[in-house]
């Protein structure tokens, strides 16, 4: 029945999308306002489609219906209710439903958030893109990434569950849904900027309408990428959180290219600049997430040879492929009016820093890009079979780390057009200070390494220098009558917040992958060993049976306190122990237990013992940036109450037409 | 304190300490260093984009033996590194040998800033326009109100 009601809800949102599509086209065609109007149903059906296939694929799932290839390949009826509803993205098929889920969502809420507009050549553009978006994902359900195929032969009585490493930790149920509210939330920037191409109106008002989009996006990308990197720590057992495999990477991609994004566009809502980069960047950012998706969905990875065999990489290829073309061809066919009335008036100005924060973030991604593909084209090209790993994008993307960070700092305290020698001195001294002082704090304590060292100095630095902002703006609100809290809301006050965020990250990354130590200690019960001043005494192992897994734990004191579990655990049809770690966690460090080799007859383990300082500022820093992009997601008071930093005096009204009219 | 010599006076403090502070890291490096320099940068076979340093895993254990015990016989970096290409494959190294992936992004991003540079030069030459005495004067009170906003 699920498979009947499923296959039937997948045509309903692929015809239901084309459909939409077809009557838009014709609306704008013709200049139809009432089809333009009527084709808002059509996004609804689309929603519904999505709805009920995820409700058939939840309800298949939830009672273990096996006659679905998809239930009878990840589910299995000892996996706990929780992993079962977790199953539909621990697999291909499945986490194209939620993608298309995902988008149907937020297509629906873009109709109805411009319901008023919905004549409007501009929103039935960018919502008929929209709907090519969502035909695409349907179409690879009703096609290659069937979730609702049925099994060949007989209904097996249990299936394997999914990947153990996906039934082993509660993250798992936060991590992804959030990765693809992020990955999904650009297609609504995306569209709104071909529509923008297409009907020629490029001022800067489709800008401002999707501000607030990319931003949520932007948001729940971040939130996601460092719950992955959690998720990673907490479940992996190797003791690291980032280890820049092609699936985290396929994350990092357009976060990357998002974040150039949310900086440059205010360089073209203040002075009519770089629109053209500017379209290139959310194109960029919605084709690295479908070339994300190819990279990690298409097998290519495992060899350049294998993402033919399943026929879903030659379609997202082909997806990819048609979406940079058409974005080429529609930005070089504007060319002559996406010309920019602006230019950059000084090399010390808030807008040049913009400008290099942007050259900083295409390196970047540049750079994460060659790094994934370089093993791939070698290979495609003559054969050889190599490896980019961590030592190679650690060193590569370091220096360009360490340059975001020194804009971090100076970029807020510059003002637009052109800075005084007098203006940055009284902004900048104080944060300076602070990042020179902790420096030699740092070496005073007793830290070596040139890294790190220098990324706690402009950590501090920049972390100053946010929160010099946030005082600024705290002081103007207070003047202007309001609780001191209002201040932290709007743009570029929450922007502030999220600098916070990026610097406690950045000094959770420094300390932990400079100051970590690691060992593996074999002990017998009641023995204890020592790793960078603290203890850990192994007491003893249980085992035990718990529905789907059998699980060995052992019982480690850390500093003769608390009791911690590090464990293995065995799954019927998984080959491999997993491990799953127990950790300490702390506010300057962390004490990360693994079971590496279960007892032995004498009763002797191995325990994999891990101190790395400050991890918890990565996720603490993450939380803040979250919170950071709520704050400036909410409509903020118009400036100048809460914009700190002086205003353009005078602009000249017929170069710089969009800021007159803003 | 005047301005220059404040900023001196940080920039001073500033290169002393990182001086200080990176000078940690000369001085010839342990037997223990060098296992785990070497073992950073080659990768664990059996899993998947974890270095031998880094996995717990059986084969990651007996390369970091293997590395250890050329360490101890006095064989140079590259030559250890040269074993373990001949016994696992070019792919073992984490860090490719092949100079393209180095050089592209240098080369790429030194263009950028170039590029930076050239556009941030380019200063557009104005019209030039007479400015009337009434509106330097609005100016210079809008400065001042800002300067004291501040």
């Amino acid at each position: 029945m699920s498979a009947v009601l499923g296959t039937a809800a997948v045509a309903l949102g692929l015809a239901a999308s084309l459909l939409g599509m077809l009557t838009l086209a014709i609306g704008l065609r013709k200049g139809n306002r009432a089809m333009l109007r009527t084709a808002r149903s059509y996004v609804w059906l689309v929603l519904a489609g999505a709805v009920l296939a995820t409700a058939a694929m939840q309800y298949a799932l939830i009672t273990h219906d096996f006659s679905l290839k998809y239930v009878a390949d990840n589910g299995s009826r000892s996996t706990p209710l929780l992993y079962t509803i977790t199953t539909m993205w621990s697999a291909l098929e499945g986490s194209i439903l939620l993608w298309a889920l995902v988008l149907a969502g937020y297509i629906a809420v873009m109709a109805r958030h411009f319901r008023d507009r919905a004549s409007d050549p501009l929103l039935a553009w960018a919502t008929l893109v929209a709907l090519g978006v969502a035909a695409f994902f349907f179409g690879l359900m009703a096609g290659p990434a069937n979730p609702f195929r049925l099994v060949a032969g007989a209904i097996p009585l249990d299936g394997p569950g999914p990947n153990p490493l996906l039934q082993n930790h509660p993250l798992v149920a936060f991590h992804p849904p959030m990765l693809y509210l992020g990955y999904v939330g650009f297609t609504i920037p995306f569209a709104f900027a071909l529509a923008a191409l297409i009907t020629g109106r490029l001022g800067e008002d489709w800008l401002v309408e999707t501000r607030r989009w990319t931003l949520f996006a932007w948001g729940f990308l971040t939130v996601g990428i460092v719950l992955g990197a959690w998720w990673s720590y907490e479940v992996l057992g190797w003791g690291g959180y980032w280890a820049w495999d092609p699936v985290e990477n396929a994350s990092f991609l357009p976060w990357l290219t998002a974040t150039a994004y949310v900086h440059s566009v205010m360089v073209q809502e203040r002075r009519a600049m770089l629109r053209v980069w500017n379209l290139s960047l959310l194109v960029a950012t919605f084709s690295l997430t479908i070339l994300g998706t190819f990279l990690t969905r298409s097998g290519v990875l495992d060899s350049v040879h294998a993402f033919t065999e399943s026929p879903i990489g030659p379609a997202i290829l082909v997806f990819f492929a048609l979406v940079v073309a058409v974005s080429i061809a529609l930005i070089g066919w504007r060319g002559d009016t996406l010309r920019s009335p602006g230019s950059i008036d000084a090399p010390v100005s808030r807008e040049a820093a913009f400008l290099a924060n942007n050259v900083a973030f295409a390196a970047f991604a540049f750079v994460v890009l060659l790094g994934t593909i370089f093993p791939l084209l070698v290979e495609a090209v003559n054969g050889d079979q190599l490896s980019v790993g961590a030592p190679y994008f650690n060193r590569m993307t370091a220096p360009i780390g360490f340059t975001l960070l020194f804009l971090m700092a100076i970029a807020p305290a510059l003002p637009w057009r052109k800075a005084a020698a007098e203006t940055l001195h009284r902004r900048l001294l104080w944060p300076a200070w602070a990042g020179t002082l902790t420096v030699a704090a740092c070496v005073a304590f007793g830290l070596r390494g040139l890294g790190p060292l220098l990324a706690f100095g402009l950590a501090a630095f920049a972390g100053a220098a946010a929160l010099r902002q946030l005082g600024v703006s705290v002081r103007a609100a207070r003047r202007g009558g309001q609780p001191a809290w209002r201040a932290l809301f709007g743009r570029s006050n929450g922007g502030m917040v999220v600098h916070l965020g990026v610097v406690l990250v950045a000094v959770g990354l420094a300390a932990s992958s400079s100051y970590g130590h690691r060992a593996q200690f074999r002990l017998a019960p009641g023995e204890s060993a020592t790793l960078a001043g603290h203890s850990v005494t192994y007491l003893g192992t249980t085992v035990e049976d718990r529905g789907n897994k059998r699980t060995t734990s052992a019982q480690v004191r850390v500093d003769g306190g608390k009791v911690y579990e590090p464990a293995l655990h065995q799954f019927p049809f998984g080959s491999q122990a997993i491990g799953s770690p127990s950790v300490r966690t702390g506010p300057l460090s962390d004490v990360y237990l693994t079971l590496v080799v279960p007892p032995d007859a004498a009763g002797t383990v191995v325990i994999g013992v891990n101190v790395q300082p400050l991890v918890v500022w990565l996720w603490i820093g993450g939380t803040v940036m979250g919170f950071g992009t709520f704050l400036a997601a909410w409509p903020g008071r118009r400036r100048p109450t809460a914009t700190p930093g002086p205003e353009p005096v005078a602009v000249e009204p017929e170069r710089t037409p969009a800021v007159v009219s803003s | 304190m005047s301005r220059r010599l404040n900023w001196g006076i940080l920039a001073l403090i500033l290169v002393a300490s990182l001086a200080v502070g990176a000078s940690g890291d000369s001085g010839p490096p342990t037997e223990d260093q060098r296992v785990d320099r070497i073992a950073d940068v080659v990768r664990c076979p059996t899993c998947r984009g974890l270095s031998a340093a880094q996995s717990d895993a059986p084969s990651a254990e007996a390369i970091r033996d293997e590395v250890r015990r050329r360490v101890q016989l006095g064989e140079t970096d590259t030559q250890i590194k040269d074993y373990l290409i001949s016994r696992y494959g070019e792919d073992v190294l984490l860090q490719p040998r092949s100079r393209l992936v180095w050089v592209l992004p240098v080369v790429g991003g030194a263009a950028a800033v170039i590029g930076l540079v050239l556009v941030l030069r380019q200063r557009r030459v104005r019209p030039g326009r007479k400015v009337s005495e009434a509106d330097e004067a609005l100016v210079a009170r809008a400065m001042r109100s800002e300067r004291v906003a501040q």
